[in-house]
């Protein structure tokens, strides 16, 4: 159906006898699987069907995704009927009617949305809206938790939250952390673990990623202790940086005798630190011999910056100095301390943190922050994920928390605190407690609630997809495996860049950057080739840059530049609309080879064509009335018409928004 | 700048002091060195200025080599100066056309900045504030925005062309004033030609199948973002139809005139920049890269190359703006994050510089044709009138008649302005 095609009317129904054949595979391959599942498994099978010779793909980054154990099912079970105990005494407490239950239509395409970040293919949903096992919604819960799909779309949420970016800082890439973080979700690591690693890692990077954390406020240890306290612990000591928090109890002091955990740590080694270099200051060392290699005037000037990077790039090691102690700043203007007096380490609620001799204080503040005994940081950890699957906090916003704060229903928040704690800080089993009740499973509202009114969640809100929920949605309608493309492990750009900078000659840091342009610079476009379609790597939102260009779909939609915490928006604007209508993905979608493409065409009759057309984008069947209009437009328009029943429906406020 | 110690606080305060030992500058008592400028300041100052189109170097622009030359010294390097349209005044000669058009230009020759770094001097630059984890500051396009309201129904009233990712855009305001990016000038606004598989008479009866399959939905769901969609929808779809497109289509222009700015990314940037304030675009963005001259920089690929692709497209720029009658309307700002050191490195380049670079401001009710503000002999530090970036900008929201102090509040209750604590040069105004 591209634009040569659309000449040569009847060119569809051509296609149709071309790909009969993979319909009659497609037919097998659904029924040989049905019994089993309600999510349908990744066609491995296809390999049989058609075996071709294709180029080996270039290396992939993939996580190891854990999955939820059946023997703690019941366990949720009985929670999440706690918890719906809760939400219904508020009702009443509240009169508020809550909503009918959702539709398992509704129920399936908000369940992907919310796990994997996409809605579910066309074969999903036949599977899923087919399925009468009676615990089919639990079943499709615990498969999609034991999915990639959830590590791609959690890590978009927390890296919105963290502001990873590819860079971390000029000389730290951060593709480790990057895939730490996903590996961690995958694979489940308990949040309490999760965090105290960021926070306590020391190294190099590419020897232990966590260390990515501190790297992104190279150089601002009081910015990072802000960021930390906010995102961790869900409190904004920001404004006592300066002063005296205005709205909040926190004193300046306060704020400084926090910062004094981590203000020892450095994100950059010195060239004097003799535990790390025995041979003498590296930098010194190595300049002068890069003097003496005796290269061509000109190319001593061309590569000198890069050299000097190169070596840069091996020292980002997160250290702590034991010397280097915090004071207050100089026009410090309170009467309880000096100005410049030193300020020593103390939390700012909570119990003290314990530090044992010989080691940092950061460690100390690590095992401080994460401990159960820290009355925010559960808290924190328990609303953000709640707020997560409802569209609506606990308590709102999620990072500025008082002591005044109260939220929506208490107990239930403490309830929600404990069980976070029960479950020592399993984040998938937690989340598969709130999929589980009955509360998420009701439909949505349907009248806005004003952020200052309380919601006593009826229902979860109407919420619009974010923007790698809608990139990655479209993704699943144009691409027939949109999972294919996988960014390149970090390994294999570490393995070349790290440099024992003790025993490394000039050269050899030289022929590091050499080899590292060489193999990942230029290289990147072969790896991506295959993958693109006018100019767009069409690969999951969670596998593309960190942030993406400015005028990228996902930052057309709201997608953070990762410079603030949390600046993800899901308001609309004109351009987006301009992506729906005439965005390359949406060209990609009505050619030949598009996932949806495919499945029209394996259809028998237009009445059969537009029921897997609304199956496709909406998830659902056609009633009676849009099943007449659009084979009424299709009578009218030929192959055409199917162009415009298909572009009608993605630009639907239902397809955008999740009910 | 009457008080340039009190504003400056920790660091920046105790390097400044340290460098005003040094110059002997201090805060300057000597007479104002400007022969151009009217001594008796006019009772009503800017004001003039309705749109803005700001010209951002990236990378940090060599001051010596284009508006700072220092004929004689051993500092100048291989850029001879030229004469301009103003008796006095000379300037670089890779900016032959800047120097016809000189008498509309006020070049300041006595910035100065905190910081040697990229990006936190772009984003000072850029905001006037320090670069902060903990929050965003806007840039001037949002800022006009937020103090004059929306200007254009369709289009956001700012637009970025080839501006990087880490350009602060609309900060911590509300999303609705985040600038549209164009990320290629030669290809305008994305996304606006229509599939071509789609039967093509039909755009209108598209949209009304979109609504006929979104009645039911639209019925239950009457939530505000849904509705503001539904807007969003008639606004493009009027958007599609409206002739404001066309502001954004450069093949609407005669190839002549397009050759006149420059085929490149940035002489073409500049022509969209007329286009979209003669649409009632407010402010756009142009930013030009490649001016981080480390080494090589009178190779012929390097200063000359970049400071033509600049005359060509800024002359053309001035010269289409004054014919068309939109100059004393429209400001012109040209800027970048700090200069290049004086003296030249052994690589044959220039490394970063923030004690002393240019600047300059055109149109838009700034008295064309001077120089503001002077370097010390070598080109190493300013000798008379420094002017800090928030000075800078209070200069440009002063032209655009912006309260200076005027306290925004960010969403989690800090107050802010648009130029910092930054006081407008009057001189210039």
């Amino acid at each position: 159906m591209s634009g040569k095609q659309v000449s040569c009317p009847g060119g569809l129904t051509r296609h149709w006898k071309m790909y009969g054949s993979c319909a009659v595979v497609l037919t097998f391959l659904i029924f040989s699987c049905l019994p089993d599942s309600e999510a349908a498994p990744r066609r491995k099978s296809s390999k049989k069907a058609a075996p071709k010779k294709e180029e080996p793909l270039p290396p992939r980054f993939m996580v190891k995704s854990k999955p939820v154990s059946p023997v703690k099912s019941s366990a949720a079970l009985k929670s999440a009927e706690k918890i719906d105990k809760f939400v219904e005494t508020n009702y009443s407490k509240h009169k508020v009617k809550p909503n009918p239950l959702a539709t398992d239509e509704q129920f399936l395409r908000r369940v992907y949305l919310d796990i994997t970040g996409t809605i579910p293919t066309y074969r999903e949903t036949r599977y899923f809206l087919a399925s009468r096992h009676p615990d089919k919604r639990k079943r499709l819960i615990d498969r999609l938790l034991d999915s990639d799909g959830y590590a791609s779309h959690y890590f978009n949420y927390w890296a919105d939250v963290l502001r990873y970016t590819d860079r971390l800082n000029n000389n730290v890439d951060g593709g480790p952390y990057r895939q730490w973080i996903k590996q961690s979700l995958a694979e489940n690591k308990p949040w309490d673990k999760m965090v105290e690693e960021m926070i306590s890692a020391e190294g190099l990077i590419w020897e232990n990623p966590a260390t990515g954390y501190l790297q992104r406020d190279s150089g601002m240890p009081l910015d990072n202790m802000n960021n930390t306290v906010r995102i961790f612990l869900g409190t904004r000591i920001g404004c006592a940086q300066c002063h005296d928090h205005p709205f909040d109890r926190w004193k300046q002091k306060e704020f400084y005798e926090m910062a004094a955990f981590t203000f020892g740590s450095s994100t950059r080694a010195s060239g004097r630190n003799k535990d790390l270099y025995t041979n003498g200051d590296p930098n010194r060392r190595l300049r002068k011999e890069y003097q003496e290699m005796g290269q061509e005037e000109k190319d001593r000037r061309r590569n000198q910056g890069r050299f000097n990077r190169m070596i840069r790039v091996n020292m980002m090691v997160v250290t702590d100095q034991v010397n280097r102690k915090i004071q207050l700043p100089h026009d410090y203007a309170y009467s309880d301390a000096k100005p410049k007096s030193v300020v020593q380490p103390k939390t700012i609620f909570g119990k003290p943190a314990d530090i044992k001799k010989g080691e940092a204080p950061r460690q100390a503040f690590a095992r401080w922050m994460v401990s159960k005994d820290n009355p925010r940081f559960a808290l924190t950890i328990s609303n953000r994920l709640w707020t997560q699957v409802f569209g609506r906090g606990q308590i709102e916003p999620v990072d500025d928390m008082m002591d005044s704060t109260v939220a929506e229903n208490p107990e239930l928040m403490k309830y929600l605190e404990s069980e976070m704690k029960r479950l020592n800080f399993d984040m998938k089993e937690y989340l598969r407690i709130l999929f589980n009740t009955k509360t998420y499973q009701r439909q949505a509202s349907t009248t806005d609630v004003p952020l200052t009114e309380q919601y006593h969640f009826p229902g979860p809100v109407l919420r619009r997809m974010t923007a790698e929920q809608a990139w990655d949605s479209f993704l699943t309608l144009a691409v027939v495996d949109p999972e294919e493309y996988r960014e390149l492990p970090s390994n294999v750009q570490s393995e070349i860049v790290a440099v024992n900078l003790n025993t490394a000659t000039a050269r050899e840091v030289l022929d590091a950057d050499v080899k590292k342009r060489a193999e990942i610079d230029k290289t990147r476009y072969k790896r991506e080739k295959k993958y693109k379609y006018k100019g767009q790597l069409l690969a999951r939102a969670s596998e593309l840059p960190s942030p993406v260009s400015p005028s990228h779909f996902l930052r057309t939609f709201g997608q953070s530049d990762r410079e603030l915490i949390s600046a993800s928006s899901d308001s609309g604007s004109v351009p987006q609309i301009l992506f729906m209508f005439n965005g390359p993905v949406t060209h990609m979608m009505l050619e030949k080879g598009s996932t949806i493409y495919n499945n029209v065409v394996g259809q028998k009759t237009v009445k059969d064509g537009v029921d897997v057309i609304f199956m496709t984008i909406l998830n659902r069947h056609p009633d009676s009335e849009e099943a007449k209009i659009a084979m009424g437009e299709i009578d009218k328009n030929g192959p055409a018409g199917y162009g415009n029943v298909i572009w009608s429906l993605v630009n639907t406020r239902e397809f955008l928004f999740i009910q | 700048m009457r008080d340039l110690l009190s504003k400056l606080d920790g660091v920046g305060r105790r390097q400044f002091l340290e460098y005003a030992a040094k110059s002997a500058l201090g805060v300057s008592v000597l007479p104002v060195f400007n022969q151009m400028v009217d001594a008796a300041p006019t009772k009503t100052k800017g004001g003039k200025a309705k749109r803005l189109i700001y010209l951002y170097m990236a990378g940090a622009m060599s001051h010596l080599d284009t508006f700072d030359l220092k004929p004689g010294h051993k500092n100048q390097g291989e850029t001879k100066a030229i004469k301009t349209s103003v008796p006095g005044a000379k300037i670089s000669e890779f900016l032959p056309t800047l120097a016809e058009e000189f008498d509309k230009m006020a070049v300041i020759n006595s910035m100065y900045t905190e910081t040697g770094a990229h990006g936190p001097g772009e984003y000072m630059m850029r905001t006037s504030y320090k670069k902060i984890a903990t929050t965003r500051h806007p840039s001037m396009g949002p800022w006009i925005q937020r103090f004059k309201g929306r200007q254009n129904q369709n289009l956001p009233d700012t637009v970025l062309v080839s501006a990087p990712a880490r350009h602060p855009s609309a900060g911590f305001l509300d999303p609705s004033f985040s600038p549209l990016p164009i990320g290629d000038p030669n290809r305008g606004l994305e996304n606006t030609k229509s599939p071509s598989y789609l039967s093509d008479n039909s755009f209108e009866k598209r949209m009304d199948l979109i609504n006929k399959f979104d009645r039911k939905f639209q019925n239950k769901f009457k939530t505000k973002d849904v509705l503001a969609y539904t807007d969003f929808y008639s606004q493009a779809t009027s958007l599609l139809s409206s002739d404001e497109l066309k502001a954004f289509d450069l093949n609407e222009e005669k190839a002549e005139d397009r050759d006149k700015y420059g085929r490149n990314s940035f002489g073409q940037g500049c022509m969209l920049a007329r286009r979209l304030v003669q649409n009632d675009v407010r402010c756009v963005e142009v930013t030009f890269g490649g001016w981080d001259m480390h080494r090589d920089i009178y190779e012929d690929r390097t200063l000359p190359t970049r400071a033509g692709i600049l005359d060509k497209a800024l002359g053309s720029l001035l010269k289409d703006l004054s014919d068309l009658g939109l100059l004393d309307e429209t400001l012109v700002v040209l800027t970048t994050e700090f200069g290049r050191t004086p003296v030249i490195n052994k690589n044959a380049g220039r490394d970063h510089h923030p004690g002393v670079f240019s600047a300059a401001l055109m149109g838009g009710g700034i008295k064309g044709g001077h120089f503001y503000g002077k370097s010390d002999a070598g080109g190493q530090s300013v000798d008379e009138d420094g002017v800090l970036p928030a000075d800078f900008n209070a200069t440009i929201a002063t032209a655009l008649n912006l309260p200076l102090d005027k306290e925004i509040f960010s969403p989690d209750g800090r107050p802010f302005k648009v130029a910092h604590d930054g006081e407008a040069v009057t001189k210039l105004l």
